[in-house]
């Protein structure tokens, strides 16, 4: 019995060790390619396309991405800003609504979920948009068009709102017999025990933010403000508007390689958050869980 | 579902409460520039200019990295001279095109926009995007208003309202291709003249240096060449498949795909996409076909003759070894039509809270060459300086080129010939090509042809789609059997209704013609 | 309405701690959907949204009367359907191994570099897809001419590109998506495994009967969240991939590419949210009949 038991912990350890490296090695050598290329010369890539290691070794599509290092600092620093704040504030808001709608006896749990589901469905498009928060909110120019718009998300709701489902409801049964508050319930109780749920959502918030660069495009005006991701989109727009006709009389000196700045572009805005990643991990461990607190 | 219809009421009767809430403040802004527009102007005829005002203006594209040093003394002119300090706002070239719309959308009180043909000049003034300048002009703006040609006055007047500021900068940019001169020599290959020499070159570097001619997208190098050798002419900016026939028939207006000529044309191109002249793939690619002369590895690129020239000054600086030359397509036909004044300029936005000083500073800025060039050129003695002969050099000498850049912005709209300096390094043949232009121009008869397709709208979509899914790939001679190709897309026009746009732009250039009593 | 007052006194914390995702909603979402109405009109600034003249379904005309939508309409659905469906199958898998398998260093690095293809721009990806697949001097044909084959022309032939694009979809969502089902696992209480284990269990029995069935309600969550969108394409992926080549279109062509090439010359925003609202509205009716199937069978796996 003991036997046949190893066994299949075994095949099923080659089969997974084999079918995770194969997946992950081709996750991974885009990724290096990348790399690469984004030390090659603007000639070579133009020339050969991609390769694992490039013959002529460079940093110039570096220098144009940190032509102006002061300015990445800050962008970088606006960029952690903004995911921080955003993230924390969105998981607290999105969790709480989660926490209601999966709460089995309130009644409008389901007209609610409808409601905010309903939102992504239909969008009036970006004119209404942009009207309401430039004339309405007037936040043109200011963190709050990058900050507020980005923090709730109907999906991230409903994610939230399943994970939380699975907690059983005897424990919230047991604490409202103890006189706990609602808001205690789910800040002392609820929470504790979503940690893998909080970590998805707060992963998913996190990213949204670091990569959005659209919402500083159209609402942000002065350069000091801009985050990162748009920083670099803008180096790249210009060095590809450079190139049409368009900008045949524009007399700039600034004539970056695009190839490789596409690239290098890439790796920067990818470095640190993938940090973040990692040091979520420990929320994806086996044991944290109910099992655990129940026990 | 009954449950799910009161739901779903309910949601929508809270929609339309809020409509009626945006409504109730979104209304009623087109009238108060009208009615601002009279406004303030002094007893003696002077512009009143007590009040201190901050105008809001908006470029396209980046700003320069010395813009708030050139932007700060600027204010510091205008408050002097005018009692007047303007933020300078410049719009990225990240999705510029809907940024720029949004712009008109919104409402922002905007003073001073970036406007020319090639951002929809004339859609915008057709939905009533811009101010009427017409009254304001004699009074805020006397010396633009005498010195702008009246032609140019003309082409930006819409509907009787006079909509923007064009810039005074007659500029030829018909296109052509940049190849490379050197192989050609090298392989005893004749000069390019017509289209049989053209393809005596590709076929020459083709197999002398093995490597493909219009490497990357060919596509803006085929479809130039084929309108300028045909002599199609688009009606009213790009018209799509829709074109008159030549330069001296302007009433004769097809849609090419029908026209012999189309048919001999594009199974010329078959023969030059077998030859290898571009690859199969190049519909796909994204890569310019100037990147690949850089490395080595392509032998011609589309250019207009501006940009022709900047390309092959920026390759001298890059690949001094590389010898370039330019063939421009008006040689075909050994004509050449100036650029719309309006091909850039500038506007003022229906919102502009303060539309009379705005023009008042526009006015400074294209006449005052203090204006003209700390706006266009920067700050003298860092990013420019004029030699004796009055080119301008830059980054000023002296100054270390790592640190100091020429200043680059889209100053385009209010260029004026007038006060423009030509920069000191140019190519050697740019100045020729501009003689050679001038002796072979005629005016610009289809250009200023006002289409508006809302009629015709979907009919419309429905053809440049059907261009770009069937017509592309024919052109560019990458279909198996041509003569197939040529009767499915043709079918396809038809049915997404061809003929009715047809018989439209035929109608509306009819009209033109007889109003301007062409023949 | 006076159940609902009694509903509000009774339950009024739980009211207040929802409040302030509805008011933004309410704000951000509801309020800009007024925007639907452009696609009724004949947009011009003098009007605005509610001036301009009202033009009824012309705006839609486009759609339907060159006698593609039907074409595009179901391409679109494949597509969406393959990429849903390949994608969480895979992330299932992927979630699961990573959830089993022993070796903690090997997990935590192979999470971390399946993530990686998600920060990789669709306009590199569009570059690798080049770079892999052109006649010239692509990866794949310069591999088949050096083992003396048959060099083959992918630009030209429209097959091969539906599994590309999917391809390519499903390996940029994959470590994205194994992060949820990573999470759902998680949750699973580690009891169930250990009874099961002193029942003698192998894996593939604890797999099969305990984390598999627990990952069921958040697939079909994932699945229902999805459809509402079915209509709406990926623009970016098969933009960047397939670019302006039309003789791919037969295959490749879906709602946002044709509406985006249609409108590309003379944009206008009545047709543009015209299409918009179409594809809103396709999704809007099959999520409600499929909630609603749902619903009288697993009132559980409903989302509303």
């Amino acid at each position: 019995m003991k036997i046949r038991t190893e066994r299949s912990t075994l095949l099923f350890n080659i089969v997974g060790y084999v079918v995770i490296s194969i997946l992950s090695l081709l996750c991974l050598l885009p990724f290096w390619l990348i790399i690469s290329g984004s030390f090659s010369s603007e000639a070579e890539i133009v020339r050969d396309g991609f390769k694992i290691f490039p013959s002529e070794f460079t940093f110039s599509a570096y220098q144009s991405v940190f032509s102006n290092p002061q300015q990445i600092f800050k962008a970088y620093l606006v960029s952690i800003s903004l995911t921080a704040v955003g993230t924390l504030l969105g998981l607290f808001f999105i969790s709480m609504a989660g926490y209601v709608l999966s709460r089995k006896d309130f009644k409008y749990r389901n007209s609610l979920a409808f409601f905010i589901y309903f939102t992504t469905l239909f969008s009036g498009g970006m004119i209404p948009w942009y009207i309401l928060i430039v004339k309405y909110l007037d936040w043109k120019d200011s963190y709050l068009a990058l900050l507020v718009p980005m923090m709730i998300g109907a999906w991230n709701i409903i994610l939230m709102k399943n994970f939380m489902k699975s907690i059983p409801e005897s424990i919230v049964e047991s604490a409202k017999i103890d006189g706990a508050g609602e808001f205690t319930i789910y800040s002392k109780l609820v929470l504790p025990l979503s940690t893998p749920g909080l970590a998805t959502i707060g992963l998913f918030l996190g990213l949204a933010y670091w990569n959005d660069w659209f919402s500083a495009n159209i609402f942000i005006t002065t350069e000091a403000k801009y985050p990162l991701q748009f920083l670099l989109y803008k180096i790249l727009a210009s060095a590809a508007v450079l190139k049409t006709s368009v900008a045949a009389n524009l007399s700039a000196d600034f004539k970056p390689p695009t190839e490789s700045l596409k690239m290098a572009v890439a790796i920067v805005v990818t470095g640190p958050i993938i940090f973040l990643y990692p040091f979520l991990q420990r929320y994806f461990v086996k044991g944290l869980t109910i099992g655990a607190v129940k026990g | 579902m009954k449950q799910g219809l009161t739901k779903m009421l309910s949601v929508f009767l809270m929609v339309s409460f809020m409509t009626g809430i945006l409504a109730a403040c979104g209304g009623g802004s087109g009238d108060d520039a009208a009615t601002k527009a009279a406004a303030p102007k002094t007893e003696s005829g002077k512009p009143d200019i007590s009040k201190k005002v901050e105008l809001n203006w908006y470029l396209v594209g980046d700003a320069d990295k010395d813009s708030p040093q050139v932007i700060e003394k600027w204010n510091q002119m205008l408050a002097k001279d005018l009692n007047t300090t303007v933020k300078l706002n410049f719009m990225t070239w990240n999705d510029w095109q809907t940024k720029y719309n949004l712009l008109f959308a919104s409402g922002e009180k905007i003073d001073m926009v970036f406007a020319s043909s090639w951002s929809d000049f004339f859609k915008l003034s057709k939905q009533g995007a811009f101010l009427d300048l017409k009254d304001l002009l004699p009074t805020y703006a006397p010396e633009t208003w005498k010195t702008v040609p009246e032609q140019d006055w003309k082409d930006v007047t819409v509907q009787g309202k006079i909509l923007a500021v064009p810039s005074t900068y007659p500029e030829y940019t018909p296109d052509g291709i940049v190849y490379r001169d050197d192989w050609r020599q090298e392989l005893n290959l004749p000069e390019i003249k017509d289209l049989d020499t053209m393809e005596q070159y590709y076929e020459g570097v083709k197999n002398g240096k093995k490597i493909t001619p219009i490497n990357g997208k060919a596509w803006n190098e085929v479809n130039t060449l084929f309108h300028y050798y045909n002599d199609f002419k688009n009606i009213g900016g790009d018209s799509g498949i829709i074109v008159a026939k030549s330069y001296d028939t302007p009433r004769d207006v097809v849609a090419y795909p029908f026209t012999d000529e189309f048919v001999t044309f594009v199974k010329r191109m078959k023969t030059w996409a077998d030859k290898g002249f571009w690859t199969s793939s190049t519909l796909a690619s994204q890569q310019e076909a100037g990147d690949f002369i850089k490395a080595g590895t392509g032998a011609a690129y589309w250019r207009n003759a501006p940009g022709a020239s900047g390309f092959i000054m920026d390759v001298k600086k890059t690949n001094p070894n590389i010898k370039l030359a330019y063939f421009p397509f008006t040689h075909f036909h050994n004509y050449v039509v100036p650029n719309l004044g309006i091909n850039n300029g500038m506007a003022i936005p229906k919102s502009a809270a303060n539309p009379e000083r705005s023009l008042m500073v526009l006015e400074k800025l294209r006449n005052d060459p203090e204006y003209y060039n700390l706006m266009t050129y920067g700050i003298k003695g860092r990013n420019y300086d004029f030699t004796e002969d009055g080119s301008i050099v830059s980054p000023a000498p002296g100054q270390d080129p790592a640190k100091v850049k020429g200043y680059g912005i889209a100053s385009w709209g209010w260029r004026n010939i007038k006060n423009e300096h030509p920069a000191k390094d140019r190519w050697e043949g740019e100045a020729k090509l501009i003689e050679e232009f001038k002796a072979i121009s005629k005016p610009d008869i289809f250009a200023p042809i006002l289409m508006d397709y809302q009629p015709v709208k979907s009919q419309l979509a429905a053809v440049n789609q059907v261009f770009q899914q069937y017509g592309q790939p024919l052109m560019m001679g990458l279909v198996p059997d041509v003569d197939a190709a040529i009767e499915t897309y043709r079918n396809k026009l038809k049915t997404a209704g061809v003929d009715t746009v047809l018989d439209y732009v035929t109608k509306q250039v009819a009209t033109y013609a007889d109003e301007k009593g062409l023949k | 309405m006076s159940g609902f007052i009694a509903e509000l006194r009774k339950n009024k914390i739980l009211f207040l701690m929802i409040a302030p995702v509805l008011v933004f909603f309410v704000v951000f979402s509801y309020f800009p959907m007024v925007g639907v109405y452009y696609a009724f009109t004949n947009y011009n600034f003098d009007g605005g949204l509610f001036g301009s003249p009202f033009v009824g379904m012309q705006n839609f005309k486009f759609l339907y009367e060159s006698g593609a939508l039907f074409s595009l309409t179901k391409n679109t659905v494949l597509y969406n359907l393959a990429f849903i469906f390949i994608g969480n199958l895979l992330q299932i898998v992927c979630a699961i191994f990573l959830s089993e398998l022993t070796g903690k260093w090997f997990k935590k690095t192979t999470q971390s570099i399946m993530f990686l293809p998600f920060f990789i721009s669709f306009v590199l990806v569009g570059a690798f897809v080049f770079n892999l697949f052109n006649t010239e001097t692509g990866v794949i044909n310069a591999l088949l001419k050096q083992l003396g084959m048959h060099t083959y022309d992918f630009y030209m032939n429209t097959e091969p590109w539906k599994y590309i694009i999917v391809f390519f979809n499903v390996w940029k969502g994959l470590g994205y998506g194994t992060v949820i089902y990573l999470a759902a696992i998680m949750s699973i209480s580690d009891e169930y495994h250990e009874a099961a284990k002193i029942d003698g269990a192998n894996i593939f029995h604890r797999i099969r009967y305990i984390t598999i069935p627990m990952l069921v309600p958040t697939f079909i969550l994932l699945i229902l969240l999805s459809l509402g969108g079915i209509l709406k394409g990926q623009f970016d992926l098969f933009y960047q991939i397939i670019g302006s080549n039309g003789m791919l279109y037969e295959t490749t062509d879906i709602i946002d590419t044709y509406v985006y090439r249609s409108l590309a010359v003379n944009f206008d925003i009545g047709m543009g949210t015209a299409a918009g609202l179409y594809q809103s509205f396709f999704g809007f009716v099959l999520i409600m009949s499929v909630n609603w199937i749902i619903k009288k069978t697993r009132e559980d796996y409903a989302l509303f």
